[in-house]
């Protein structure tokens, strides 16, 4: 039993280094990207929290603020996969166009948001 | 192999790229002309009977883009209008989808500032065959995405013409759908725009446009669930890509956010059963693209380690996570489903709970003769496409296999969605008819070609490769070309694509041959499908010109002295408006409630809406009771008039008479007093000697007969059930004629004020003297006084 | 000279057009002219009193037989009289134009009617009665017959002519002075619907009367009984007509104005019965010298403004303002209750509050709209026994709140604010970073 269990936790610990090693590798702009998401997702679990608490009678604001969160974190990941130099997919798209999709899209979100925020 | 291709490259780019730009503007004008086709056939009403707003819903978009231009968006946004649904009134901003309004509104405006006149009547009742002229081109573009120009151009040209579709687009038809089916088909392509290339700029556009769709039509739901079975469907099968995340996950936030803003839908959006499909694949689409990520990063071994660990965990959470919201769904009654998407998963739904959803005609379901009127040869296509698709399967293809299997199934629960089954019918019977005209065509060629080379076997320029090539660029058929590289998924520019046409042929050289007919079969094939074609395109325009270009406000006969028009509606509402006053209430069935605020410009009681059952259960039960408590009813809404469709003086079958049924049932599942088995008898309604005395003495029975015996000497022959009727002579006590127009098709009354004087028990005596007065003496007998 | 003449004539002519034109309406009256049919024309001297009141209060009498050829209430569609007195229970047809139909047109186009009946009354009369809900006794000969309470006198033996004291307590019909001596009567009585709730009992019988014919034995228990027996009843009906039946003539008749009369029972001997008094007060109510109201002058408005929109918005407070009047008999007097209610009212009432008064005649009260969107009606209704109904609605809609009456920034949702605001922010500058990260 001993054993076992102490074979899992290797196991998880040999994952975790794995993981961590991998991740490293990944270069710089990914890494700004990622931290980016973890932002927005962070900002969009406070929301939450704080909705549990006080209650949602603001729901249109307590909406809008969660979906810009989740919104911005989505249109960033979509940003990650196309500037991702190992997608083999999104080989031919200039980084610059991925970009300039990505600040569209986000325009149009936060005008969205504006509007539904108040 | 490369050396011919080069060759080929080197021998004929200047004739190839001539033919290809002779063939893109040929597609162009062959668009133009087909939106020409398409707003064009849709004007037979127009030409028949006159321009005006048909039916009765586009009468109260009619009414509203009239204020709308009066009064600006602003007062339209909060406009609460109190000249219906007395005396609850309705919030007009919160509770219609404004995207048609709008739309007309904006063009109205546009027109104005350019200085052309038109009405705003007008602009309603061509904005359906405008848009329908859109919705080809949109078909164009979906079909292009999937399976290439050929077939985008044979889908939009059916599309132009789908009966379906015409029935509720034609000129003076400015209902939702006039505009709600070009945003779907655009909605559609965008989505199948972005999984093809993985662009966020398409994403965005899609987003945008199914924002417009939600703004014009309740149907959107369709959308919202489809994209996501659509997502989980490349997910299981395994076409999993990035591309896909791309074209969902955006689609869902700014799309959820975006039809939230419309006050129609609010909370809804997030609330109601019907999108938690979309916020489910959601999280499916996110754990999906992680474990993808990880598995990407992460040597196999490893990932073997992690996913035992996620699963395992992932697992109690999972379950935990469901269970709560299996309870949370659950509590509610519908669990979570509004009324009308329930009836819609289950067809006996709406006939079992919930009486005013099943008694619209067109909830009812199709029956068989139904489709073919509607969708006509492309019934026998569909399956050939569907095949098409398969191969090979890509993920656009996919997408439309899915959404014509959906559609087929919504269509057969309620005749209203056929029009949804149209455009995927279109798609994939243009999908077909192409890959028909492909093979034939290709095999004609092939054999002129072969025949030519045998005459040519000693010419040394033309390589083998040519006779495959120049098929392909003959300028006649130029819808082949773009077919063959159409093969696999797309998403280079436009510029590659044109390099690439060459790089597939010679392969394709081995793959196609094969598929190449005899001559004398395919030129058999070619024109049989020409032959079904044009039968398609017979049925199409007959069904526009006759079967759909009814206004239903004015009727026509023919008979042997000419045509003869029923324009009695608006002879009634004409009567309403100029003889009584502005405040006055008037009381119908709820089907002339939008006609009546519109053309006679006073209050109803009920009216299409139908948002409050109870308002509609009131006025039904006050239609099938006895005259004095049909009067009080009438008086605590302060009634003054009421008004009657009648059509059994010249045989209108959609009169009140024949819906008389469904007051009986609603009033009867609000008010337990009024109760069914009262008025049938053994089991039918009957109006005749043999009907029940509930059904005698109902207001409906005497406002519909009263004085009727007077048209036909005494008899009093309903030309509609086919009988004599019950009660021939018989006063009204509470209510006084007003108004009977012409064919006596709608009969108005106004209610009696109540009595000055109460009368005592005693009887009427007789006086000693001779009891007639001056007066009565010289009439002869008249049995009304 | 013959210019003179012209204009005295003109002159003339303009008046007598004016004084025609000037007939008695509600709003303005001026002299009342009053038809009295009798069926014998001593009954103008044996009711002199009666009329000479009548007279005395500002009347026009207009004395006719019923049964003369020249009677007529109307002539091209105008009223040549203001009210009507039929004195004529015998009558079985009136002559002229004049039926019972035209005495109901008479009615229900607003004018007053007295009528008496008496022991012989006909047919005729009994109709008009049972048109306007009072239903006369059945049998022909029955008069009204009281034991208990008969009249003590010395030539009358059958009890058929009694002292009825039983009288309404209504300051609107009898007067604000009590009416001391009981009333004499002889005559029929009649019965009311008790669901009828446009009659009234005015004088009713003691419980010990009964209606039966006097001289023959009684075979069958009579149908009217009791107190449910009225002697003097007034209908008002819905357009406010004023109706007054007496089931005797001898009720206004000068011997029974004079005569001193005593009870049956009771010791109290009364010098004068209290007929004249009755009469003259009844005649007072019938004739709308008293009981007669009128509102005008009907105002709503917001708290704060003066001008009446034409929408209100859900939680408004506002102001609601009617004036109320009422006739006494030469001038239009302020009408002072505390009871007049307004409802804000769609289909039931959302606010149900009593007005105030300034004693003035204008009522006022400031409510606060209700939280409900619709269509709203001010509604006044004020039914009161003898006066005249007033029944005011005034339809006005309600609106909810504009996308911009809301509160623009709500306290709680300051962290959403500052989460979208945030992520902007983030968003900046994240492209800031991200571009110029290499």
């Amino acid at each position: 039993m001993g054993k076992s269990t102490a074979t899992t936790k290797d196991d998880a610990q040999a994952l975790f280094r794995s993981l961590h090693s991998a991740y490293s590798a990944t270069p710089t702009n990914l890494k700004i990207i990622d931290l980016y998401v973890v932002f927005a997702v962070f900002t969009a679990l406070i929301q939450v929290g704080y909705m549990a608490i006080v209650g949602s009678f603001p729901f249109n604001s307590f909406l809008s603020g969660v979906l810009s969160c989740v919104g911005t974190a989505v249109l960033a990941v979509c940003l990650r996969i196309q500037v991702n130099k190992e997608n083999k997919e999104f080989k031919d798209l200039p980084p610059e166009r991925a970009f300039a999709d990505f600040v569209l899209c986000n325009l149009v979100l936060h005008l969205v948001i504006m509007n539904f925020l108040g | 192999m490369a050396v011919p291709v080069d060759a080929i490259i080197k021998q004929s780019p200047p004739s190839s790229s001539l033919r290809f730009a002779f063939g893109n503007v040929l597609a162009f004008f062959i668009l133009l002309l087909i939106g020409v086709l398409a707003f064009s056939i849709r004007l037979f009403s127009v030409i028949k009977y006159e321009s005006v707003i048909h039916e009765f819903d586009p009468y109260f978009n009619y009414r509203v883009t009239q204020f709308l231009t009066k009064n600006g968006i602003y007062d339209f946004w909060n406009w609460f209008d109190d000249r219906t649904w007395y005396p609850l009134g309705r919030v007009i901003g919160g509770t219609v989808y404004p995207g048609l309004t709008l739309t007309a509104g904006t063009i109205w405006k546009v027109l104005q500032s350019l200085n052309i006149p038109l009405s705003v009547e007008t602009v309603c009742v061509f904005t359906a065959p405008v848009f329908s002229a859109f919705a080809a081109w949109a078909t164009y573009l979906l079909t292009k995405e999937v399976k290439g120009t050929g077939a985008g151009l044979t889908a939009a040209v059916l599309l132009a013409m789908v009966p379906s579709y015409i029935s509720r687009s034609v000129a003076g038809s400015y209902d939702n759908e006039a505009v709600a089916i070009f945003a779907l088909i655009f909605t559609f392509y965008l989505y199948i725009k972005t999984l093809n290339t993985g662009s966020l700029f398409y994403a965005t556009l899609n987003s945008i446009s199914y924002f417009y769709m939600v703004c014009s039509w309740g149907g959107y739901t369709f959308i919202i669930n489809l994209i996501p079975m659509h997502a989980l469907l490349c997910i299981v099968t395994g076409r999993y890509s990035s591309r896909l995340y791309i074209a969902y996950a955006p689609l869902v936030v700014l799309g959820t956010l975006l039809a939230a803003l419309v006050p129609v839908v609010g909370f809804n959006a997030v609330m109601t059963s019907e999108h938690f499909a979309s916020f489910l694949v959601f999280i499916v689409i996110h754990v999906v693209a992680l474990a993808y990520y990880i598995k990407g990063i992460l040597s196999p071994k490893m990932f073997k380690v992690a996913a035992t660990l996620v699963i395992s965990v992932g697992l109690v959470v999972g379950v935990g996570v469901v269970a709560v919201l299996v309870a949370v769904v659950a509590s509610s009654p519908t669990k979570g489903w509004s009324g009308r998407s329930l009836s819609l998963l289950d067809p006996t739904y709406a006939s079992k709970y919930i009486p005013i959803i099943a008694s619209v005609s067109e909830h009812q379901p199709p029956t068989w003769p139904s489709y073919f009127m509607d969708i006509n040869v492309l019934a026998f296509l569909v399956p050939a496409g569907i095949i098409a698709c398969f191969s090979p399967l890509s993920d656009a293809s996919s997408f439309v296999i899915l959404y014509l299997v959906m559609s087929v199934y919504f269509s057969g629960v309620m005749v209203r969605l056929m029009l949804v089954l149209a455009p995927a019918a279109c798609i994939m019977s243009g999908i077909a008819l192409s890959e028909a005209f492909d093979v034939c065509t290709r095999s004609i060629k092939y054999y002129i070609t072969s025949l030519s080379e045998s005459l040519q076997t000693d010419a040394g320029d033309i390589v083998p490769g040519n006779n495959i090539t120049s098929p392909q660029n003959d300028v006649i058929k130029p819808d082949k070309k773009e077919e063959l590289l159409k093969e696999r998924p797309s998403r280079k520019n436009k510029k590659k694509e044109k390099e690439s046409i060459e790089k597939p042929s010679v392969k394709s050289k081995m793959t196609k041959r094969p598929l190449v007919l005899p001559v004398e079969a395919s030129i058999f094939a070619l024109f049989l499908i020409v032959l079904l074609g044009a039968f398609y395109v017979v049925h199409s325009v007959w069904a526009a010109a006759e079967a759909y270009s009814a206004p239903s406000i004015v009727l026509t006969s023919h008979s042997h002295d000419g045509l003869h028009v029923f324009d009695d509606f608006r002879e009634a509402y004409a009567w309403l408006s100029h003889n009584t006053e502005v405040d006055d209430k008037v009381a119908s069935w709820w089907d002339y409630g939008y006609q009546t605020t519109a053309m006679a410009n006073r209050t109803v009681i009920v009216d299409n809406n139908t948002w409050n059952n109870t308002h509609i259960a009131t006025v039904g039960t006050a239609m099938s009771s006895p005259e004095k408590d049909a009067w009080q009813i009438f008086n605590s809404l302060d009634v003054k008039y009421v008004l009657v469709v009648f059509g059994g003086l010249v045989g209108y079958p959609s009169d009140d008479i024949n819906k008389f049924l469904w007051m009986v049932r609603i009033g009867g599942g609000v008010f337990p007093h009024i109760k069914e088995p009262d008025y049938l008898r053994d089991g039918q309604y009957r109006i005749d000697s043999q009907a029940t005395p509930t059904m005698l003495n109902s207001l409906m029975y005497k406002l519909s007969y009263f004085r009727f015996v007077e048209t036909d000497g005494g008899k009093g022959y309903d030309r509609v059930r086919r009988t004599e009727i019950g009660k021939k002579y018989f006063k009204l006590t509470h209510f006084e004629e007003v108004f009977t127009t012409h064919h006596w098709m709608v009969r108005i009354y106004k209610l009696k004020p109540q009595k000055n004087r109460i009368r005592g028990k005693t009887k009427k005596l007789k006086s000693k003297t001779s009891s007639t007065t001056p007066r009565s003496g010289s009439l002869k007998k008249n049995p009304w006084h | 000279m013959a210019n003179f003449s012209i204009a005295t004539v003109f002159i003339a002519s303009i008046s007598l057009l004016l004084a025609l034109t000037h007939s008695f309406s509600i709003e303005n009256p001026t002299d009342r002219r009053i038809l009295v049919l009798v069926d014998d024309l001593a009954l103008k001297s044996s009711h002199s009193i009666f009329f000479s009141s009548l007279q005395a209060r500002g009347f026009e009498l207009d004395f006719k037989l019923s049964d003369d050829p020249k009677i007529a209430l109307q002539r091209y569609g105008q009223h040549l009289y203001d009210g009507l007195i039929l004195f004529s229970p015998t009558t079985e047809r009136f002559g002229g134009s004049l039926d019972v139909a035209a005495i109901l047109d008479f009615v229900d186009s607003g004018k007053d009617l007295i009528v008496a009946a008496d022991a012989n009354a006909s047919d005729l009369i009994r109709n008009i009665a049972a048109e306007c809900g009072i239903d006369f006794d059945e049998d022909q000969s029955a008069v009204v017959i009281d034991h208990g309470s008969y009249a003590v006198s010395e030539t009358e033996g059958d009890h058929t002519l009694i002292a009825a004291d039983d009288l309404i307590q209504s300051d609107v019909l009898l007067g604000s002075t009590k009416i001391e001596a009981p009333v004499l009567f002889k005559g029929i009585g009649h019965s009311l619907n008790p669901a009828n709730s446009l009659v009234v009992k005015v004088l009713s019988a003691s419980p010990s009367a009964y209606s039966a014919n006097p001289k023959s034995k009684l075979s069958t228990p009579p149908s009217l009984s009791g107190s449910s027996i009225s002697l003097v009843s007034v209908v008002q009906a819905r357009n406010n007509a004023r109706v007054v039946f007496s089931g005797s003539l001898d009720l206004f008749s000068n011997k029974f104005f004079k005569s001193p009369v005593q009870k049956a029972g009771s010791s109290n001997k009364h010098a004068k019965s209290g007929n004249e008094q009755f009469v003259t007060e009844i005649s007072k109510w019938v004739f709308h010298e008293r009981g007669h109201l009128k509102a005008v002058n009907v105002r709503h408005h917001r708290v704060g403004e003066t001008e009446e929109p034409t929408i209100y918005r859900i939680n408004d407070d506002l102001e609601y303002l009617v004036e109320i009047y009422e006739w006494s008999g030469s001038s239009w007097e302020p009408y002072v209750a505390n009871d007049v209610q307004i409802q804000f009212y769609m289909m039931s009432p959302y606010v149900l509050k009593t007005m105030s008064t300034d004693k003035k005649g204008q009522y006022v009260v400031s409510f606060k709209v209700p939280d409900v969107y619709g269509v709203f009606q001010f509604k006044v209704e004020y039914q009161r026994l003898g006066y005249t109904s007033l029944s005011l609605a005034k339809q006005i809609p309600v609106r909810p709140f504009r996308h911009n009456e809301y509160e623009r920034f709500i306290p709680t949702a300051f962290p959403y604010y500052g989460a979208s605001f945030s992520t902007m922010a983030g968003f900046l500058i994240f492209s800031f970073v991200y571009l110029y990260s290499k």
